[in-house]
């Protein structure tokens, strides 16, 4: 009965759902309508779920002095000052502003802004020219490298002043982006959306359960 | 010297980068940027529609991705607020909201808007898909009110808006897959016509939408921004940040072809 209820009522909306997809019937975009909102009220649920995982997750690093536990601390603080603050006063609270501003902000901006660095370091490793693959790769990487910044251009010109190509460093960045990256990523989307299609049917039908937990 | 070379420590490339950053910043080097179609095609939409129109424009980025995209939403805010578009705003990401709010108020301060007559701001509401499907309805039955608490009712620009259907083009300012929700959910759904402004890492994700005409024009990574800020004609932050991001490219691909000729030398020799 425990797998049934949810295996039921996930076949009768999945149904329902397609079925309003092809009726253009007022009572079916109601239902689409009333499915739509109660959906958004079950939003918000998974937040809650999240913050109880991760608490949970926490207190057992802290419980089993796991590696870097006492950071698991400052996770603590963090939540717990910025729910004291943000709840009761809003979001646009002075304080609560604050705080997001000039800590939030330049920790999340100073993480993301260290990947260059190590972008860099890493292309340097990376990027040799050992097979025909990793040179495709590597020509591929310095032209739109090229193309995505303006002194490309100057150096594009300069080195192919005498070529019919002059002044293309962007032209040739758009063509690897429009052309070859194009025909691969439309490939993917497709491989993804056959693949989600199939899946979803699966679940409609209840053969595939791992959904539900418990492995079957 | 070729050994080194081919495994250079890894601290002198962090100081080589360092120094592309602060050189050119510090010399205020000006590079000219020339327009690439897809950033074009997006400005033109905008500039062709008649005062009065509306545009949506979604902050879909968290701090992280602030230097890049923030630059294009003050372009895009400045040549909506100079043209009379009014801007409805809001974000399906919770880190979005302070973001969004404060240069809302920058840009309106600067251009004289007025909150509630030539722009909105919804604030944020969790479940990116139940959000864009459930405005696609009724923009009111997802957000009753605006951010600052106001009944949607209440507000002057809101009054003959109910949903997509009086919303001329969407402008997802996104650093997550959240631009292919808005295609799936909204323009596919409801014919919202959708334009996109991404994170350098997601600029080639995009150009399938583009080729099916599916995004209306797309503004690329940091490169987009400086554009957007020439055909508007209000240089800022993505003049500056592009002409920096030059000289670490230039650097990055100095970097790749150093290591691959010390790489060929040293291979030859062992041979």
């Amino acid at each position: 009965m425990k797998r049934l209820v949810p295996l039921v009522l996930c076949f009768i909306f999945g149904i329902v759902m397609i079925i309003t997809q092809f009726s253009p019937h007022p009572y079916s975009k109601r239902v689409y309508e009333e499915v739509v909102s109660g959906a958004l009220i079950i939003s918000p649920f998974a937040l809650v779920l999240a913050t109880i995982t991760l608490i949970q997750t926490h207190a057992t690093r802290i419980r089993r002095r796991a590696d870097h536990w006492p950071y698991s601390y400052i996770v603590f603080a963090g939540l717990i000052t910025m729910v004291i603050i943000g709840v009761p006063l809003g979001p646009k609270d002075p304080v609560f502003e604050w705080l997001y501003n000039n800590v939030q902000v330049p920790m999340d901006a100073t993480m993301f802004s260290l990947l260059a660095f190590f972008i860099a370091s890493a292309a340097y490793r990376a990027f040799r020219a050992r097979t025909t693959e990793a040179t495709l790769l590597l020509v591929t990487a310095l032209i739109v490298m090229l193309g995505n910044v303006p002194v490309g251009d100057l150096i594009w010109n300069t080195i192919m002043s005498w070529t019919p190509w002059a002044d293309q460093a962007s032209a040739a960045r758009e063509w690897v982006l429009d052309n070859p990256n194009l025909s691969a990523r439309r490939g993917i989307i497709l491989g993804v959306s056959l693949g989600v299609i199939s899946q979803s049917v699966r679940i409609i039908l209840g053969i595939e359960r791992s959904y539900l937990g418990g492995g079957d | 010297m070729l050994t080194k070379l081919v495994s250079m420590d890894r601290r002198i490339v962090f100081i080589l980068v360092a120094l592309a950053v602060i050189v050119p910043m510090l010399l205020h080097v000006s590079l000219p940027v020339s327009t690439s179609e897809p950033t074009q095609k997006l400005y033109d939409f905008v500039e062709a529609l008649p005062a009065g129109s509306t545009i949506m424009l979604a902050f879909d980025y968290g701090p992280s991705s602030f230097p890049e995209l923030s630059p294009m939403a003050k372009a895009l805010l400045k040549q909506c607020f100079d043209k009379d578009i009014g801007v409805i705003a809001i974000t399906l990401v919770v880190d979005g909201t302070t973001l969004a709010s404060t240069l809302l108020e920058e840009v309106a301060e600067e251009k004289d808007a007025v909150n509630g007559e030539d722009f909105v701001f919804l604030g944020f509401r969790p479940g990116a898909t139940q959000v864009i499907l459930g405005m696609g309805t009724e923009i009111k039955s997802v957000f009753e009110t605006d951010y600052y608490g106001k009944k949607l009712d209440e507000i002057p620009m809101m009054k003959n808006i109910t949903n997509y259907d009086q919303i001329d083009i969407l402008v997802d300012l996104a650093s997550s897959n959240t631009t292919e929700a808005w295609i799936i959910y909204a323009n596919v759904q409801y014919n919202l016509k959708i334009a996109a402004g991404v994170t350098g890492v997601m600029v080639s994700q995009m150009f399938p939408y583009l080729q099916t005409g599916q995004l209306k024009g797309l503004m690329s990574g940091i490169l987009g921004a400086a554009e957007y800020e020439d055909l508007v004609g209000v240089p800022g932050k993505g003049k500056q940040y592009i002409n920096v991001n030059s000289f670490v490219h230039l650097l990055i691909v100095l970097l790749v072809v150093i290591g691959n000729i010390a790489y060929f030398i040293q291979r030859e020799r062992e041979e």
